[in-house]
């Protein structure tokens, strides 16, 4: 059986949150997609997750599951490349 | 003797409890890309009095940088960007050793060049260079400092190379978008586009100052010790909101995954003689030994109707990102039927056949022999 896990996401300026069961075998990509597609973030920029509960960064294949605890605060950032 | 002035201009610093002069001046910071971030970075270290900075860019000046650019002057049109903030870095400090290299890091950086600097500053505005300079940095051991912004957000981000071999780097957690869109600029398997469109990210002086001033910071350890783990800040230039982060190493990294151990430099001076370098990578098994070269290579050029064409004695055994994909066209039948094949991965046989004691052209090549992670460094070292 699959175990969710309860956490909040929200976006790195904190205008957008929500509160979401987390399935057993979702990654810090599939959130992130998540995110862009509900939120409607622009789609040309890339994105990476961080545990702001943990002060840890989430590589993009990682499965969840194994990293993150019920409640922790995800936080979807962009990532940076203009010089 | 110390010279008074020198003195005199740092006495401030010295009331700082936490900030040491002497650490500071004796930093040797490289900076690459000397644009918005570049400039405050260099204007930075050079009031702070860093021993030495070298700026590395190959662009020119325009006048749409100058909104964003400290050390820059509607004068400096047309000039390359790394003297013109070089000139003005000297201005600022003239105890302070400022050069230019003018032309891309990677081809004016090597190895050998790199070890001697404490900090390598990524400034630059894409995805492709930061990979490329995080695995020379990997490579090398030497620390980076990464700084990206736009019009909002300023993000820093420290790779203790040097005092850990454990380390994240840069692509520990780089999404897979951020390959994909560095796979947009190249065809064939590493032929330039030739009709690609970059992203033009605006951004302002002040998320650049912010970047600027934290990546200075790091990059020089200001105000603790030595971290030995990556991490990354970001912080919001106009609510003033910020958080840090732990960056851990991923495994299977495609960028730190082959490096569990610190790679082994060996250098060639830009013949490929491995032999005569370094015994541990001779022996009767080295001519099957594969290596994998930092840049691919044209190794196949003809045409799908035409064959064979007398055209591929200028294109193959050279460096594919030299070209764009207009060759792609057949010079007879100006058809897009030419077949180019690409390779990184070759044979030190293969190798020594194509390139007969002549340079290979490639920054350094990966093996792994007898267990050892060895990375031959097939460049000339410039004089700084």
């Amino acid at each position: 059986m699959t175990q969710s896990l309860k956490l909040y996401v929200r976006t790195a300026d904190q205008t957008r949150r929500a509160e979401l069961d987390l399935d057993g075998s979702s990654t810090g990509a599939d959130i992130i997609q998540a995110a862009v597609d509900n939120w409607a973030l622009p789609a040309d920029t890339d994105y990476t997750l961080v545990n702001t509960t943990t002060g840890r960064a989430l590589a993009p294949g990682e499965d969840l599951a194994r990293s993150v605890r019920p409640g922790d605060v995800l936080e979807v950032q962009p990532v940076l490349v203009a010089g | 003797m110390q010279d008074p002035r020198r003195t005199q201009r740092y006495r401030r610093h010295d009331l700082i409890d936490w900030f040491s002069q002497e650490q500071v001046s004796a930093a040797r910071v490289a900076v690459i890309g000397a644009g918005a971030v570049g400039n405050e970075v260099v204007k930075n270290l050079a009031l702070l009095g860093c021993g030495t900075i070298d700026v590395f860019d190959f662009d020119v000046v325009e006048l749409h940088n100058l909104t964003r650019s400290v050390l820059l002057r509607e004068s400096d049109a047309g000039r390359n960007k790394a003297e013109a903030v070089a000139e003005r870095a000297r201005d600022l400090d003239p105890h302070v050793t400022t050069r230019a290299v003018a032309g891309d890091f990677w081809d004016t950086l090597s190895l050998a060049r790199l070890r001697d600097y404490d900090c390598a500053i990524a400034a630059v505005d894409n995805f492709e260079a930061r990979l490329r300079l995080n695995q020379l940095c990997l490579i090398a051991r030497v620390n980076l400092v990464n700084a990206g912004l736009d019009s909002r957000w300023a993000s820093v981000e420290s790779f203790p190379f040097a005092a850990s071999g454990e380390a994240a780097c840069y692509e520990c957690t780089l999404p897979e978008s951020a390959y994909a869109r560095v796979a947009e600029r190249y065809s064939c398997g590493g032929l330039r586009r030739r009709a690609g469109l970059e992203r033009r990210i605006p951004t302002t002086v002040i998320t650049a100052s912010v970047a600027g001033a934290l990546a200075a910071s790091m990059a020089l350890r200001l105000g603790g010790e030595a971290p030995r783990h990556a991490q990354r800040r970001l912080l919001d230039t106009i609510g003033g909101a910020g958080t840090s982060v732990g960056i851990e190493r991923r495994e299977g990294c495609p960028g730190c995954g082959a490096f569990a151990r610190p790679p082994r430099i060996v250098r060639t001076r830009n013949r490929w003689s491995p032999r005569r370098d370094d015994q541990s990578i001779a022996g009767p098994d080295i001519v099957e030994q594969p290596v994998r070269l930092s840049d691919p290579l044209i190794t196949g050029y003809e045409c799908a109707a035409c064959g064979p064409l007398e055209e591929a004695a200028r294109y193959v055994n050279r460096r594919a990102a030299e070209f764009d994909d207009g060759i792609a066209t057949c010079p007879q039948c100006a058809a897009p039927a030419v077949r180019i094949e690409i390779r990184d991965a070759f044979t030190v046989g293969e190798l020594t056949a194509r390139f007969p004691g002549g340079p290979v052209p490639a920054k350094f090549a990966l093996a792994e022999i007898n267990g050892d992670a060895i990375c031959i460094d097939l460049e000339e070292t410039p004089a700084p």
